[in-house]
């Protein structure tokens, strides 16, 4: 059972903000609840009074623009992400990571700005938006500001947002042109699980350099970007030098712990691994 | 906790109630409408077994709020026949021994009419992933999955 609950929808940001000053603390933001009403079943989640903003018209946003790239506004659901032929195509890396996030009918609630939110170490997307620098706009009845996904995350289920603040959407920038992307993610099973260790990586070429971008989740308080093991990628020696060097840097960086699915020796042997066949990959493609 | 009213379609039928805030889509349909059809399991989104339409997409009825459909339209599997004949799926669960002790069919009648509707020909492929939110214990999904096949085959 759920515990006693106040809810409210506002239609627009300014009643919103309203909401959100009146109950301060006590007040929690409702998208797809995925997270959220398993988090209150378990009283995990303190908050007892739920804020819908599903039915804020300026929140709806999916929209790819030219120049400023693409703009996932806080109600687009995962669904919308997939059904998205320009994300699978420009934002690869993202399009597949949204793929691995729980099933079809999961989908059609949850979105990616309540997967960011609720800063889980295990977030699927977070990898994804930190390889492809997304920012983050965040709004509040004192105005506006944008934060670079690196630095919106603090803890485990804990982010950069104050009392009375909430992400509009996010920011995805247009990627490097001709790069590579791709989400690799272990789990238990071959579907529906959270991950073991999840890898996100970005190819591309910088005159005839190659370069490379790297993000994990399930390694570390955050899902993490090591761009110590990203410049190791980048100074002299063979690629196959060049590669375990990498390896080497982010198996440095992360700190697993041991859950029920997996131990931090497995984990930490895993980055390894991943590491190894993304860079590889991207060797071959980019 | 105050009330909310809300008014919603159920089964093409309209309905006004007062709820709880609290009170999740799951409760609305099994204890304030007694339809039983939808089932209770794990309660945290990891069965699917409560899965019922929601303007016309599936979504797993434990993680939506009563309050939150008020307006809406909702589909259970009490609403999937039509004048007391059973759909063609519903025949070919039965043809094709797609249960055994029926807890999860519901749900899996509920997701497969949807992917039959939007998508009359899917693939093997497409149907597994379709299904993929939803637990079954005794059939080892193989009979499920066909009973699907054979619907969206007899379409062509
Ligand atoms: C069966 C199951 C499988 C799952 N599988 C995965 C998986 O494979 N990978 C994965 O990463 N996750 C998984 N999840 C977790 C969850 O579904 C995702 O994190 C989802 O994207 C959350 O989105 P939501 O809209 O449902 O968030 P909600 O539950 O509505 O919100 C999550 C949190 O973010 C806050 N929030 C939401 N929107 C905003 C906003 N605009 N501004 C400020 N705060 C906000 C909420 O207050 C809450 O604290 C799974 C969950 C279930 C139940």
């Amino acid at each position: 059972m759920l515990p006693k609950l106040e809810y409210s929808s506002p239609k627009t940001l300014e009643e919103l903000f309203e909401v959100l000053e009146k109950y301060q603390e006590k007040a929690k933001i409702l998208a797809g609840g995925t997270d959220l009403l398993v988090s209150l079943r378990d009283r995990v989640e303190k908050a007892r009074h739920l804020v819908d903003i599903k039915k804020i018209k300026e929140l709806d946003r999916l929209e790819y623009r030219k120049g400023e790239g693409l703009i996932i506004g806080a109600t687009v659901t995962l669904r919308r992400i997939l059904e998205s032929q320009l994300i699978r195509e420009k934002y690869p890396v993202l399009w597949e990571a949204v793929k691995t996030i729980g099933d079809v009918i999961l989908k059609n609630r949850a979105t990616l700005v309540g997967n960011i939110c609720n800063a889980s170490p295990a977030a699927d997307s977070a990898p994804a938006l930190l390889v492809l620098e997304a920012n983050v706009r965040i709004v509040s009845k004192e105005g506006s500001r944008e934060v670079p996904i690196d630095k919106f995350f603090t803890g485990v289920k804990k982010t950069i947002l104050r009392s009375g603040e909430v992400v509009k959407e996010v920011v995805v920038p247009e990627p490097p042109s001709n790069s590579f992307g791709r989400y690799l993610k272990m789990m238990r099973v071959w579907s529906e699980d959270l991950a073991i260790v999840g890898v996100a990586g970005l190819g591309y070429r910088e005159g005839r350099e190659l370069r490379v971008r790297l993000a994990y989740s399930s390694v570390a308080p955050t899902p993490l970007r090591i761009r110590e093991a990203e410049e190791a990628f980048t100074r002299d020696g063979t690629m196959e030098e060049r590669i375990e060097r990498a390896v080497q840097v982010a198996s440095q960086r992360v700190s697993p712990i041991s859950d029920v699915r997996g131990s931090a020796e497995y984990r930490l042997n895993l980055v390894k691994v991943l590491t190894r066949r993304l860079l590889k990959q991207m060797v071959e493609v980019v | 906790m105050e009330k909310k009213k809300i008014t919603f379609k159920i089964n093409g039928v309209e309905k006004t109630v007062e709820v709880a805030p609290n009170k999740t889509l799951l409760w609305l349909i099994r204890e304030e409408l007694k339809l039983k059809g939808t089932k209770k399991a794990c309660e945290r989104g990891d069965c699917g077994l409560c899965t019922v339409l929601l303007n016309g997409e599936p979504v797993k009825s434990c993680l939506v709020l009563a309050v939150e459909v008020d307006g809406s339209e909702i589909v259970t599997v009490e609403g999937l026949s039509r004048d007391g004949e059973l759909t063609e799926l519903q025949k070919a669960f039965i043809e094709h021994g797609a249960l055994q002790c029926g807890f999860c069919t519901p749900a899996f009648l509920i997701v497969g009419h949807w992917l039959i509707n939007r998508n009359p020909r899917p693939s093997k492929e497409e149907v597994v992933e379709a299904l993929n939110g939803l637990l079954c214990r005794c059939t080892g999904y193989r009979p499920i999955i066909e009973a699907i096949l054979s619907v969206s085959k007899a379409k062509k």
